[in-house]
């Protein structure tokens, strides 16, 4: 009221004596005393109305800068180009390409000629179809050379080209020894090429003065039979060779191996952590240390290298004492010693005692594999491991997939008296460690999903197979590149498509720059991985899988994407409309009211012009 | 706090782009799916996620739950880095104890829990929900250490038990915030999405236990709560010494089964869940099992409460390596190796040797102050030193005036 009153003409000032009956703001409207509506001789003023106007315009243009900076960031995730990857994946599996040549090294003067060559082939290609195919390996494009004293030909129907230079190799070389042979072999295919498809050869050498064949599997991408063979032997012993230890690793169907999800020990974000330890079980009777640092890491680092496109391998090593072994041995005099059985093993790890997991380099993603040298104390000495079948365990090892292996090493002065050697420190010697060595790296390579080594294989034939010194033949490389590529293409995958519709599932939640960065990174590298595998090049798409993977995962564990910390539309509403709903609807009312006043008081003015108007 | 339901996506978008785009994605995740569960991992290890989510004296008898769990899953063999246990922790130290540094879960004393070996992952003040929730989901910090997560894979088994006051729908997380049903299940399922677990079994351990897993969705998963919608769990008994309850009914009867197994035995799932007198616990145990496929009488409960571990033998070694080392490396083996060392060591000192001299003999006079200062005792150094500043301090004013 106070308003209405203030912008007329001054009023008189209120009657001085005990005269209050009459309010004096109202006395004027009533000193009319007519129905007419009270004139104003003045223009009503505007400064009112622009002032409370243009507060209230200020709030409505300052709102869509206030839902702007208070809008969630969603950094916006290249959804279709996961789905057009998942489609592609889907559709075409990733397998990667690769060659099988065949060479015939003939000591008949036998013209060899175009026919013999296709006919050969023809026959392996048919030998290929009859067995069973690989879920990594994809088309397997076949060639063969025949080489004899008349001459050299090869069938050139595909391209499949392994470098190999006729007349390099004769079957006068095999004297060398198996080693030597081949290196020499290698050096005569080309010392392989590391773009394009793999290629593998298998040499067939005849010599006259052989009974049955005898098949040696080199180290790099070659093998070679021995032996006096008609043609469809020597093709099916090819055709075995290839498909049974190239493609599949000499893992049957069916066996546990390579191939299934508990083989492939590698963080999700492509780091292992090899841990070796030393345990002294009763430090009261003997301790033992030994020198892992200086041998064990020199003999490891070509392994560590040759893993190195599917794994970041770190080796750590430490010493433990008071380790008991949580199972129960039972002595056996008849086998000298104290013998536990392949039952008692699951009970062995007793890892209440046990502290192995100390590694400060393994971060929160990354897989730790424990190796572990267990070293009985005198009441237990010797202490053997006895198969289901009653037999003596040669190597007293075993693995469990996941976590690691475990050796158990008898010290030397183990049948002694025990009290001549009380609490005495000593150290292994280094030909021991070695051995042990040798015995985690077969370990290793059985957590991978292979063969600790083919000793115990029953052919059909002799076969033996060159040992590498990288741990891991490079055709056994190729297999773990191909499984790893394919089963870590496929996790970033659906880490993807998770992530993806778990961002969609929940509208209001944030999603920082750092995740739509990720996941671009992710599917560059995918697409990348993808791109080799169909090309056949198994170690670059290793390393790009892996790394697709790990950005995947990255991206997926982001600790921002926390479904607590989500603002919902209620809370949106709660934490703003105490700032500004009172004020603007206090601002809005004087708007309106000030509006309706000024409508009024122009309608005062509008009569008194007409009454001008009409008096005049 | 209120969470608020959720608005499904669809309502944002044009609806014929909904519907093809859910069928492509309903398409490309049953695929994915196929592809998934056509691997199906062996069980490899067993994991426990024990959480009290009290504190407070008054709440004495849900510490010593959680500790009694703890202490029957590691004697069944389950180590302490596959254990994570998320406890307030303020009974065994707080001033009303008067059993310093001793948690029962009986009146007549004779197990201390708190004994030796006990490892609290998260104590105090960081049980919260959401560090529960990033333990479940593995979404923590990079800092965050290895100790402190659940770094379980597709072939673990998980045993998740829960203790504390608990309502229709929510449990009670240290008398500030709770834990909504819907978001364990949200827990729960992306846990599976990305391969956590292979099998988890759920025991929780409040009033309206059954309550909080009523949301839960994802294949493989058993639950089993003391009491349903509308019950009260109940203490079990008094220790009048102490002052408060020692121990709630249904972890009571939990331990008395598990007392008499050690972890050889094939006691059965079934033989458990169906050990719950419903009398004797006042309340109604209820589980459910229509996510989890294999029959209870098969499984043992040492699939959940013991460890495993699958093992095999290892034939040989890969024998060859070391000669095939040697082929590579000739010097370097057996007795060559510490020829091979010592003939390095003794160049290194040579080397170093001129090194040194070359880095001193433009230097020639501080070798001869390092050899004055040698043989002398650092302080009477000092004191020799201050001795020289004083001197010149006052030849200088001197000469100054």
């Amino acid at each position: 009221m106070a308003e209405i009153a203030g912008d007329e003409a001054p009023t008189p000032p209120p009657p001085i004596s005990g005269e209050v009956s009459t309010d004096p703001y109202t006395s004027i409207p009533a000193s009319t005393g007519s129905n007419n509506p009270p004139l104003r001789t003045t223009k009503p003023g505007v400064k009112r109305l622009i002032l409370t106007a243009s507060v209230l315009l200020s709030f409505l243009v300052g709102l869509p800068f206030l839902l702007k900076s208070t809008e969630i960031h969603r950094s916006p995730l290249p959804s279709d180009a996961i789905t057009g990857l998942a489609h592609r994946l889907h559709s075409a599996p990733p397998s990667f390409p690769c060659g099988l040549h065949a060479v015939f090294l003939r000591s008949v003067p036998d013209r060899s000629d175009a026919s013999l060559t296709r006919r050969l082939e023809q026959s392996i290609s048919a030998q290929l179809q009859l067995l069973p195919a690989t879920s990594t390996a994809g088309n397997v494009s076949v060639s063969v050379t025949v080489e004899s004293a008349g001459g050299c030909s090869s069938s050139s129907s595909s391209n499949v080209d392994s470098g190999w230079q006729c007349g390099t190799v004769t079957s006068a070389d095999l004297v060398i020894g198996d080693e030597v042979f081949d290196e020499l072999l290698h050096s005569a295919l080309g010392s392989g090429r590391g773009d394009g498809s793999r290629v593998y050869t298998v040499v067939v050498v005849e010599v006259d003065d052989a009974e049955g064949m005898r098949v040696v599997v080199g180290k790099h991408r070659h093998a070679w039979v021995v032996g006096k063979a008609d043609e469809v032997k020597a093709v099916s012993v090819i055709g075995k060779v290839f498909a049974k230890y190239f493609m599949n690793g000499g893992i049957e169907e069916g066996e546990a191996g390579i191939g299934k999800g508990e083989f492939m020990p590698v963080g999700s974000d492509g780091n292992v952590v090899l841990s070796f330890s030393l345990l002294n079980a009763d430090p009261s009777d003997w301790v033992y240390d030994w020198d892992f640092e200086k041998i064990g890491e020199r003999m490891l680092n070509p392994v560590v290298e040759a893993l190195r496109p599917i794994a970041e391998i770190n080796i750590e090593s430490q010493v433990l004492y008071h380790t008991p072994k949580s199972s129960y041995s039972y002595s056996d005099d008849k086998l000298g010693g104290n013998v536990l059985s392949m039952g008692d093993i699951p009970f062995f790890v007793n890892s209440n005692e046990w502290h192995l997991d100390t590694s400060t380099s393994a971060t929160g993603r990354s897989k730790v594999l424990q190796f572990v040298v267990y070293i009985p104390s005198a009441r237990e000495c010797p202490l053997y491991l006895q198969l289901p079948d009653g037999r003596l365990s040669k190597t007293n090892a075993f693995i469990s997939p996941m976590w690691g292996g475990v050796l158990i090493w008898n010290p030397p002065d183990c049948s002694l008296d025990s009290k001549k050697t009380h609490g005495t420190r000593k150290k292994m010697s280094s030909q021991e460690l070695m051995e042990t060595i040798e015995i985690f790296i077969g370990q290793l390579r059985q957590l991978f999903g292979l063969k600790p080594s083919y000793l115990s294989q029953d052919m059909d034939m002799p076969t033996k197979f060159v040992v590498s010194e990288k741990g891991f033949t490079e055709w056994e490389l190729d297999l773990l590149y191909r499984h790893h590529a394919c089963s870590n293409l496929l996790s970033c995958l659906t880490t993807l498509e998770s992530l993806s519709s778990l961002v969609r599932s929940l509208p209001r939640m944030i999603v920082m720059d750092e995740i739509g960065r990720q996941v671009e990174l992710s599917l560059e590298a995918a697409n990348l991985a993808q791109g080799n595998a169909t090309l056949g090049i198994s170690d670059s798409s290793a390393v790009h899988a892996t790394r697709a993977r790990a950005l995947a995962e990255d991206a997926f564990f982001h600790p921002s994407i926390m479904s607590i910390s989500y603002a919902s539309i209620e809370h949106y509403f709660a934490i703003y409309m105490p700032f500004f709903a009172p004020v603007s609807l206090h601002v809005l009312l004087a708007a309106i009211k000030e509006l309706k006043r000024y409508k009024a008081e122009r309608a005062k003015y509008s009569a008194f012009l007409a009454s001008q108007a009409t008096s005049s | 706090m209120a969470f608020g339901r959720r608005s499904p996506g669809s309502s944002r978008h044009p609806p014929a782009l909904t519907i093809v785009t859910a069928l492509l994605f309903a398409f490309l995740s049953s695929a994915a799916a196929a592809a998934s569960s056509s691997t199906d991992a062996m069980h490899n290890n067993n994991w426990a996620v024990l959480v009290c989510t009290s504190r407070f004296w008054f709440n004495y008898r849900h510490m010593a739950n959680t500790l009694s769990l703890y202490r029957t899953v590691k004697r069944l063999g389950i180590p302490d880095e596959r254990i994570i246990l998320m406890l307030a922790d303020d009974m065994a130290c707080n001033p009303r104890n008067s059993y310093p540094a001793q948690v029962f879960n009986n009146e007549n004393h004779q197990l201390n829990l708190y004994g030796d070996n006990v490892e609290v992952d998260y104590r105090g003040y960081e049980v919260t929900v959401e560090n529960f929730l990033r333990v479940l989901t593995g979404r923590h910090e990079s800092a965050v250490p290895r100790s402190k997560r659940l770094l379980s894979d597709e072939g673990s088994h998980i045993l998740l038990y829960m203790t504390g006051h608990g309502g229709d729908e929510f449990l009670k997380f240290q008398d500030s915030e709770e834990l909504q049903s819907h978001d364990l299940a949200d827990a729960v399922k992306q846990m599976k999405e990305k391969h956590r677990f292979k099998e988890l079994l759920i025991m929780v351990d409040t009033c309206q236990a059954a309550t909080l897993f009523s949301q839960l969705q994802s294949p493989g998963v058993l639950a089993i709560g003391s009491s349903m919608k509308g019950e009260n769990s109940y203490s079990h008994h008094l220790d009048s010494d102490i002052g408060v309850s020692v121990v709630d009914r249904f972890t009571y009867y939990t331990l008395a089964f598990f007392e008499k197994l050690n972890m050889y035995s094939n006691a059965s799932l079934n033989s458990l869940f169906t050990s719950y007198n419903p009398s004797m616990l006042m309340s109604t145990a209820y589980y459910r099992m229509d996510l989890y496929e294999r029959p209870l009488n098969e499984v043992p409960v040492t699939n959940f409460f013991g460890s495993v571990m699958k093992t095999l033998h290892t034939d040989s070694a890969y024998t060859g390596f070391l000669a095939a080392h040697d082929y590579e490396t000739p010097l370097s083996v057996g007795d060559n190796l510490d020829d091979h060392f010592m003939l390095k060591d003794r160049a290194t000192p040579r080397r170093s040797n001129i090194e040194k001299e070359a880095q001193l003999t433009p230097h020639g006079w501080t070798e001869v102050l390092l050899e004055q200062l040698e043989g002398k005792n650092t302080d009477t150094v000092v004191m020799y030193g201050l001795g020289a500043m004083g001197i010149l301090l006052a030849l200088s004013t001197w000469l100054s005036m």
